[in-house]
């Protein structure tokens, strides 16, 4: 066996039977089934009116009505739980010393922390696949499967997922003690979540520019059907940061440590720049919930120059409508648009005004309507965007579910808990280990 | 063979290691030695490549060791603070190294007596069986410097008898060992060349024989030969 294979399958074992790894599946697989049983009985219930109404049916949609929340526990237990399990790789291995081991083995300090985040990869993936059989029993249920998004929303999990693993490794290269450690990653993570419930509040315009670019804030494109370009690559670079980071800071062989750390973060925040001037991103819904008829988005795209000035605090609810319906489906197309939110006393002397503007001409209007809206764009921009409201309609999948839901709970609270206690077990009682051998 | 010249580290403002120089010849057994906090274990670090000094040179057949890819292909070190995988079996930990490096002496195994502890797990063996696992893992391999920081830690009289003779058949072998040993009695046993360290600076070194005519009479012992040189 290749000695990489070998470190890679010791690291794997290593994240696999830990303590920390079993009680962390458990708790997987006990919210995981409660979210489904919790998802199906509303969605169901929900249902019953929906069945024999084709209008009220349309807004029934599996991903945000069932799997989303499923996999909202799992954003939870990312968050708060999954760096106590990933932290110890590392800061055990400082604390025992034992990195003195494997770098007189074979292995540089890259192949151990290459290794390492394949094995974190691979627990990742098994979390992930916990969800399965959820998923199947959805479909034995009659319930529908929109496989582009439910790939979409495990890509933005996984991706999640190694963003928390990177941050730990960071931590756990940084601090000696694993209580140190786990503190200063939640703590990261958690300052994404405080950027991002600021980001409301008109605090400051750098503050609101960073909150456009937290991990809670981009992961919404996965969670939300956009295929989003800029948000995958963003997910990579900010894993690849940390790593870096986690890698210089591991090799007690480099010398001035800042000189490779701060390089690394101002290319990381070049790369940014970039990136956030592409625009490529893709509908992935089956309702199309995320985008306009595709006759507007191909006209909208033709538009010159367009400046929209918004007379309304951030807070008002029809502010909040207007971006979900409008600015929201519009930066899915263009990225160039700008957004000027007013403030001070032309706020107050024109409240609720949308005012757009177009090679200088420019027309006012108080609807947020998408109906009002796109003659007022298009005629100042002399495009015709012909018929727009012939798009095929979404049927909707409302769906009653008859059966018990007992099944799930036997599987997620019984079957697999045991399954994994069993696997652990094997693994570690002498007994079993004496009649392996 | 391997030279140190003018090593210096620097904690903050603290002084580690002052210009500490001195040379292991091949097939030599060194022995670094001093009380607490001389700077025993850092040297050794450095030696290692596990730390960069903050001044000076250490070189290998008179060329610069510059990167620790270099170190590692001649060296093997066993640091004191090292707690092997706690949860892994005593064989687990041995295949480990066996796979990774595809080369482990056997008769190692045997030698150590290892065998009677393989389906222990490591936190279970008792210091003894800890420090041989330690030695096992230094040993197993083809390097031609093996620098240990405090080996006889752990080890009855009886066991110490064993992990001497262990090194002395290895040094016939041809390789050059450096240890870091606090009990002068021990060190005495085993070493041919000693370099005595303290307050981070070098006192003296040289063969026991040069040390007594330097600081003592023939029938001095290494302790009253140290307790002299740092007067």
């Amino acid at each position: 066996m290749r000695p990489f294979l070998v470190l890679t399958l010791k690291e794997t074992k290593d994240i696999f039977f830990s303590k920390t790894a079993l009680l962390f599946l458990v708790l997987v697989s006990f919210i995981v089934g409660y979210g489904f049983v919790t998802a199906v009985g509303l969605y169901s219930e929900q249902s019953l009116a929906a069945v024999n109404n084709p209008l009220y049916a349309r807004g029934f949609e599996p991903v945000p009505g069932v799997f989303g929340p499923i996999y909202g526990g799992l954003f939870i237990l990312f968050s708060l739980f999954l760096p106590f399990v990933i932290i110890p790789l590392i800061s055990l291995e400082k604390e025992h010393n034992t990195l003195a081991i494997l770098i007189q083995l074979p292995f540089s300090f890259k192949d151990i922390l290459t290794a390492k985040i394949i094995a974190t990869l691979l627990f990742l993936l098994f979390v992930l696949i916990l969800t399965f059989p959820g998923i199947i029993l959805w479909r034995m249920y009659g319930g529908h499967i929109p496989v582009n998004e439910i790939c979409l929303l495990l890509s933005g999990y996984l991706l999640y997922g190694m963003f928390v693993v990177s941050v730990s490794f960071f931590s756990a290269s940084l601090f000696n003690s694993v209580a140190n450690a786990s503190i200063f990653s939640i703590f990261l993570i958690i300052l994404s979540w405080v950027i991002d419930f600021s980001r409301n509040m008109n605090i400051s315009p750098l503050l609101s520019f960073i909150s456009e670019w937290t991990v809670t804030r981009v992961l919404k494109y996965f969670e939300n059907g956009i295929l989003s370009f800029t948000a995958a690559m963003y997910f990579v670079l900010i894993c690849s940061v940390f790593f870096i980071m986690a890698y210089i800071l591991l090799s007690f062989d480099l010398k001035d440590k800042w000189k490779p750390i701060s390089s690394t973060i101002i290319l990381f925040l070049f790369a940014m720049f970039l990136i956030s001037h592409i625009t490529l991103n893709a509908d992935m819904t089956e309702s199309h919930r995320n985008s306009f008829p595709p006759g507007i988005s191909k006209a909208l795209e033709k538009v010159p120059d367009l400046e929209i000035d918004i007379y309304m605090n951030k807070g008002d609810s029809r502010f909040a409508d207007y971006q979900k319906s409008f600015l929201k489906k519009l930066e899915l197309i263009r990225n160039d648009v700008r957004v000027k939110i007013m403030t001070g006393k032309e706020l107050k002397k024109k409240y609720g005004l949308f005012v757009y503007k177009i090679n200088g001409k420019s027309k006012e209007t108080y609807s947020n309507s998408e109906q009002e809206i796109f003659p007022i764009i298009f005629g100042l921009a002399g495009i015709s965007a012909g018929h727009w409201n012939n798009e095929t309609e979404f049927p909707g999948y409302p769906l009653v579910v008859k059966e018990r839901l007992s099944i799930i709970e036997y599987i997620y609270y019984l079957l697999i808990p045991l399954g994994m206690v069993f696997a652990f077990a094997v693994n570690n009682l002498k007994l079993l280990r004496r009649l392996k051998k | 063979m391997l030279k140190l010249s003018n090593i210096t580290k620097k904690y903050f403002k603290t002084m580690a290691l002052n210009k500490v120089s001195f040379e292991a010849s091949r097939g030599s057994i060194t022995g670094i030695i001093g009380p607490n906090g001389a700077g025993k274990s850092t040297l050794l670090d450095i030696i290692s490549g596990f730390q960069n000094p903050d001044g000076g040179e250490i070189y290998f057949n008179d060329q610069p060791l510059k990167s620790f890819k270099e170190y590692r292909k001649i060296l093997s070190y066993m640091p004191q603070h090292l707690e092997i995988y706690p949860d892994y079996h005593v064989d687990e930990f041995i295949e480990f190294i066996n796979a990774a490096t595809e080369h482990i002496d056997i008769n190692l195994i045997e030698i150590l007596n290892l065998e009677q502890v393989k389906n222990k797990k490591i936190r279970y063996l008792s210091k003894g069986y800890h420090q041989r696992l330690k030695l096992f893992f230094a040993l197993s391999n083809t390097k031609e410097i093996i620098v240990l920081d405090e080996p006889f830690d752990g080890f009855d009289p009886i066991q110490l008898i064993e992990i001497l003779e262990l090194i002395r058949s290895e040094n016939i072998k041809g390789r050059t060992f450096i240890l870091s040993i606090h009990q002068l009695y021990d060190a005495e046993k085993i070493c041919n060349h000693y370099v005595l360290l303290n307050e981070s600076r070098v006192v003296t070194q040289g063969n026991i024989q040069t040390l007594k005519q330097t600081f003592g009479e023939d029938n001095y012992s290494l302790e009253q030969i140290f307790k002299r040189a740092i007067q």
